[in-house]
């Protein structure tokens, strides 16, 4: 049992800066992570971050926010939007005083470049590593402020006192055994939940596990149906090619070698919003025009050096997993499950609607994204609310000090039902329906999605929840260090958010952002602007709906 | 193999393992190798200047590159690993950066010394003999083979890593020792630290974890049968050679291993004799085995 | 196709190491990594490793195979069922075995924290908006920059294996990213953590780590680039530095190595006393040579030169890594107003 004033799960960009924050304020934290903090995500993200610097050319954080507004398709919290863009400039500014190595302009500024449908170039880098680099940065800072850190603890389920969070219950990884983690704040900052879809950039780890301890202990989460496709991903294993490959001038061709973007947006070409771009793609690939069911990213005009300087990570995926020097010939993508707008609902300062339990980063939904989000967006995401967040639970914890008793049980409890899943010897393994709802999700519930579809995908998800619920065979029955016993657990989680997601897609009669529908192409802003709030009602998945937050601009035609 | 080599003996060779030195020149001479002498060369820095004062490194191996350039060779011979991987290593960033070499030169130029075009390369004897018509000349002077002798290669470290720099063989997986052992008519012995550390580069400032890891190769070559080891570099050699005594006191093993230098292998196969080929400079007394080649004992 | 792997298994809770051999079917592009869950899912699930972003950017799977450690991420498997191989996979070496292919990281993140690995700002208020550095200033960090701390450098490392509490190759590494940012103002007092008994002098400079590096980081350069600046700086007391001081002036007072001077100023005089036993034995074998008579190279006066042109370019080079990054100018705006 280990109690902390803040208590900080999941240690990628926003848990880490949430993390640094909190302890900034004095608070005394702990963070409980099922990877060492280097191993997160974030790491993988390769593109940028972006913030209103205003060093490629004149810009102001109005211009920020009415673009990530127009990329949402104006389902985006515009007062949510607005903070962020308005702080993301002294955010960067900060990482860059950590040691942040971004890559400069001729006059040692930090260089900015064009990202989709940014409509100026905004986008802050490190060459093509801006998550590997934000992401050692911010471990620096959290060994030096000398926060503990409970290192491959799996944090199974939030332990509440009646309405109030209190802690969690984790599994401690190497040791084996439950633990319990007593907090006056918890602060949730598990990331995504791609690996639910066939064909994901996201790392194995991206499991939706915290959105699921917040649903199942009743904290509603918000816009589950909205999945981001990145329409450069490789066809081997998913990986992620970056959006910055367009940015520095890359070209999208299709069979006949025809950049076929411009016949979709005809202004932004390549460089048109994702969900534009993914459906466009997966139109050409459809329709005969790819090739081996992927298209073709062609960097071959921008030259060694270029390349070797900007791009020189693209590169080294290019060639290990799609076996192409990008130098030499074009790199055959395609549409991938990527970043997910939905999350744990939380306001700007990432408090949820339970007392005690906050959000940030991409489990989280403030929502800054509406439906689609915008390159460059997640990265700032993540340092402007877990920089918000962690002051926010800070302070909360030193103005109202500890809500709640942490019942002495929780932990004997979830210990039981571990045990339960180790004793199980008949039945399926876990690999079996992971692979069928990732089949089911990816045909069903992908880019382009229509009822009858959905309501297959549902009937699945179901069905995969009730094999679920009868037992799935955990292998491995030791208490050290068991991956499989953990991989089955996080299949849990995301048979849960898959219907999440699935029940409020099929719900959402229009389209809008990256949640496309072929029996409901147009946006519908009368019937549908609003958010969908998914509760947890016994096992079951019950929809509610909020309205989104219109400041500054009226819901327009968006198109680039 | 090249008819003439711009000759690069390096410090050791020169100082206290001129029996480095004797050897490469009596088989050179069997081998039909001429060697030019670069007379007014300096050692290479080893990896100390290499490190401590990189600038003067590049320039010190520039200079030595320039020379051998001036003689008319394209290629220059080393016996020694540090002195492959430090010209080597010079000479990639200087044939790969024009700007770098012409700095270089200017500051050359202002010292009175020889400017480099970039036109020379470095190869170590090892990689001479190792393949092609080197092997086959190998063979064909291998009149005397050391039958029934069996020999530990050495590889040591600066030979084969890193690999973009040297890359004649795998790095993890060399054979080019063994290949040669064979041409000698000797029997190679394998055991698996043979392309670990000797330690050599901190034998002064850090014995003890030097000698962690010399007693390694000289346990691990004695337990797969071993009468004798034999490397490719002077500083290995006087590792596994001068400090054996200390290796054996620390591991309280006895070695006895005669460790020979990749020239006197070649020479003793190719009939030159113990003085010819100046044995008895070893710390290590070579006789158990120079006995069993010469007397056949 | 079909993949043959020889895995060396350990099982904490019955102390049991044993080899086991599968044979999965996997597709053409399969990773290593691919074949391990394969097998896992498959076969075996309690076959026990690291993974997670299966793209050679997160540093978890590290792992050996055939002896080597390699990211089984990023080792594809077609070229080994091509020529026939069946490698063995083991545990990364000089770490902990926890179980199976899973070392104790613990060790290797202490060392990692040992070297103060954050930005030392020397309590300067920074600048409101960006500190002003050229690309070219920060691509002398880029590389080591690179590190995705995996261990496959320290799996491997020859000198820690010979001495466990040496810092090794990732954390040096990480050291040096701080040393050559010009915005770091840890100085002396940071290199000092470098310069202990188990810091840059331990390097015995085999080049595994720079071998092994998946990511390019070269680690064993990194260490030179410390050790660089640690003798740079005058700081001489660690017999490594001095070892360097000695070789540096032998070359320009004879060409080559003084390798009399050597043993004394390393060692120091005391310790070289011991070794007079040891000196003899190499001298009855004519391996001394004679002090009083070093072996010189010739045109030595180029040399001599050349030292001090180089030290005279070399030093303008270090005072502007000194003098740390720039400010931005003045915001005009903000000069308008004080006016």
């Amino acid at each position: 049992m280990v109690r902390h004033d803040v208590v900080v799960v999941g240690a990628g960009l926003a848990g880490m800066r949430a993390a640094i924050e909190a302890s900034r304020y004095g608070a005394d934290v702990g963070v409980v992570s099922k990877l060492h903090p280097t191993r997160s995500h974030s790491g993988a993200a390769e593109g940028g971050i972006n913030a209103a610097l205003g060093n490629a050319g004149e810009d102001d954080p109005q211009k920020h926010t009415f673009f990530t507004v127009k990329g949402s398709d104006y389902l985006g919290d515009q007062d949510a939007i607005a903070v962020m863009c308005e702080e993301g400039p002294g955010d960067i500014y900060e990482l860059e005083h950590m040691g942040a190595i971004f890559s400069r302009t001729d006059d040692g500024r930090i260089a900015q470049r064009p990202f989709g449908a940014g409509g100026a170039p905004r986008t802050c880098y490190a060459a093509d590593i801006t998550g590997h680099v934000l992401l050692h940065v911010l471990y620096e800072q959290l060994v030096k402020s000398g926060v503990t850190v409970y290192e491959e603890w799996f944090a199974l389920d939030l332990v509440t006192d009646g309405e109030r969070c209190v802690g969690v219950t984790a599994w401690d990884l190497v040791r084996g055994g439950v633990q319990g983690v007593e907090a006056s704040a918890v602060i949730m900052a598990t990331g995504g939940l791609g690996r639910m879809y066939r064909g994901t950039t996201n790392a194995y780890a991206c499991t939706g596990d915290g959105m699921s301890m917040a649903w199942r202990a009743g904290v509603p989460l918000k816009d589950m149906e909205f999945m981001q496709f990145h329409p450069t991903t490789l066809k081997s294993n998913g990986v992620l090619i970056t959006e910055g490959a367009r940015g520095e001038g890359g070209y999208l061709r299709n069979s006949e070698g025809d950049r076929f973007m411009f016949n979709y947006a005809p202004n932004a070409g390549e460089l048109a919003s994702r969900d534009v771009v993914s459906r466009s793609e997966q139109t050409e690939i459809d329709e005969g025009r790819g090739v081996d069911g992927c298209v073709l990213l062609d960097l071959t005009h921008l030259g060694a050096k270029r390349i070797n300087e900007r791009l020189h990570g693209s590169r080294e995926l290019a060639m290990d997993y799609a076996g192409v020097d990008p130098i030499e010939e074009p790199i055959p993508v395609r549409p991938g499950s990527h970043y997910h707008m939905g999350g744990i609902d939380t306001d700007v300062w990432g408090h949820t609607l339970m007392p005690g339990l906050y959000a940030a980063g991409e489990c989280a939904c403030v929502s800054v994204h509406g439906a689609n989000r915008l390159g460059g967006n997640s990265l700032l995401e993540t340092v402007v609310f877990g920089r918000r967040t962690g002051a926010a639970a800070a302070q909360d914890v030193r103005r109202n000090g500890s809500g709640g008793v942490f019942s002495p049980s929780a932990a004997a409890i979830a210990e039981r039902s571990i045990g339960r899943m180790l004793d199980k010897n008949d039945g399926e393994r876990p690999h079996v329906l992971r692979q069928e709802l990732a089949d089911a999700m990816y045909d069903n519930a992908g880019i382009f999605r229509s009822a009858e579809g959905l309501e297959a995908c549902k009937a699945k998800v179901e069905e995969l929840r009730e094999r679920y619920d009868r037992g799935v065979v955990v292998q491995d029955k030791g208490r050290d260090f068991n991956t499989d016993l953990i991989q089955a657990i996080e299949l849990g989680s995301m048979l849960e958010m898959a219907d999440c997601l699935v029940t409020g897609a099929i719900a959402r009669t229009e389209s809008r952002g990256a949640h496309s529908r072929l029996d409901y192409p147009e946006r519908d802003d009368e019937a549908w602007l609003r958010h969908t709030l998914a509760f947890y009602d016994e096992g079951q998945v019950r929809l509610d709906y909020r309205p989104v937050t219109i400041t500054e601009y009226e819901p327009a035609v968006r198109s680039y | 193999m090249k008819s003439s080599y711009a000759y690069y003996p390096g410090c050791l060779a020169s100082l206290s393992q001129k029996e480095l030195d004797t050897s490469t020149r009596a088989i050179a001479d069997k081998l039909g190798m001429t060697l030019v002498d670069i007379p007014c060369s300096t050692w290479c820095g080893a990896g100390d200047v290499h490190e401590a004062r990189p600038e003067y490194y590049l320039h010190l191996n520039a200079r030595i590159l320039g020379q051998a350039e001036q003689l008319g060779q394209d290629t220059l011979m080393t016996i020694c690993n540090v002195c492959t991987l430090n010209l080597r290593q010079a000479n990639a960033k200087l044939q790969a950066d024009p700007e770098l070499l012409q700095r270089v030169n200017r500051n050359l130029k202002e010292v009175g010394a020889a400017s480099y075009s970039g036109g020379v390369d470095v190869r170590h004897l090892l990689w001479e003999i190792a393949e092609g018509d080197g092997y086959e000349k190998l063979k064909q002077i291998a009149e005397k083979p050391l039958t029934g002798i069996k020999i530990a290669p050495f590889y040591g470290c600066q030979i084969l890593r890193p690999s973009r720099l040297l890359g004649f063989e795998d790095p993890d997986r060399p054979q080019s020792l063994e290949r040669i052992i064979e041409a000698c008519g000797a029997q190679p012995v394998d055991y698996p630290s043979k392309i670990k550390c000797c330690g050599f580069p901190i034998v002064l400032a850090r014995a003890e974890v030097a000698l962690g890891e010399l007693i390694q190769p000289l346990a691990e070559a004695k337990e797969a049968g071993a009468d004798a080891m034999v490397t490719p570099c002077p500083l290995c050699h006087l590792s596994l050679d001068a400090w054996q005594g200390k290796a054996s006191r620390e591991a309280d093993m006895e070695f006895d291993l005669p460790i020979f230098h990749l020239a006197q292998l070649v020479g003793a196969a190719a009939g030159l004799s113990y003085d010819e080929l100046q044995f008895k400079r070893h710390v290590v007394k070579a006789y158990p085995v120079t006995d069993k080649i010469y007397q056949g004992v | 196709m079909q993949v043959t792997l020889k895995i060396e298994r350990y099982n904490p809770e019955s102390d049991e190491s044993r080899q086991e051999t599968f044979s999965v079917d996997v597709v053409e592009e399969a990773t290593l990594l691919d074949v391990l869950d394969v097998i896992k899912d498959e076969v075996d699930g309690s076959l026990t490793y690291r993974k997670s972003c299966r793209m050679a950017v997160c540093g978890s799977c590290g792992m050996r195979m055939d002896g080597d450690a390699v990211l089984a991420c990023k080792t594809p498997m077609r070229p080994l069922v091509e020529a026939g191989e069946v490698p063995v996979i083991s545990p990364m070496g000089n770490l902990p075995v926890l179980k199976d292919l899973v070392v104790d990281m613990e060790p290797f993140w202490a060392k990692f924290r040992a070297i103060k690995p954050y930005l030392d700002d020397g309590g300067e208020e920074p600048p409101v908006k960006e500190w002003r550095v050229q690309q070219e200033e920060l691509d002398r960090v880029m590389t080591e920059a690179l590190c995705i701390q995996c261990g496959c450098c320290v799996s491997e490392c020859n000198s820690m294996e010979a001495d466990p509490d040496f810092l090794g190759p990732a954390a040096l590494a990480k050291a040096a990213r701080f040393v050559n940012d010009v915005r770091d103002r840890g100085g002396k007092s940071r290199l000092e953590i470098y310069n202990g008994p188990h810091g840059v002098w331990d390097c015995t400079r085999c080049y595994f780590c720079n071998q092994r590096c998946p990511k390019g980081v070269h680690p064993r350069d990194a260490i030179a680039k410390v050790g660089a600046a640690i003798y740079q700086e005058g700081m001489h007391s660690d017999g490594g530095a001095r070892h360097a001081k000695v070789f540096v002036k032998s070359t320009h007072q004879t060409g080559y190595l003084l390798e009399t001077h050597l043993v004394p100023e390393t060692v120091g005089p005391v310790n070289a006393i011991k070794e007079i036993p040891f000196a003899l034995r190499l001298a009855r074998a004519g391996k001394v040579p004679n002090p009083l008579k070093p072996h010189k190279a010739k045109k030595l006066d180029e040399v001599r030169k050349l030292h001090k042109l180089i030290e005279s370019q070399e030093q303008a080079t270090l005072e502007a890594a000194n003098a740390g990054p720039t400010r931005p100018p003045a915001d005009p705006a903000q000069a308008k107003e004080s006016e």
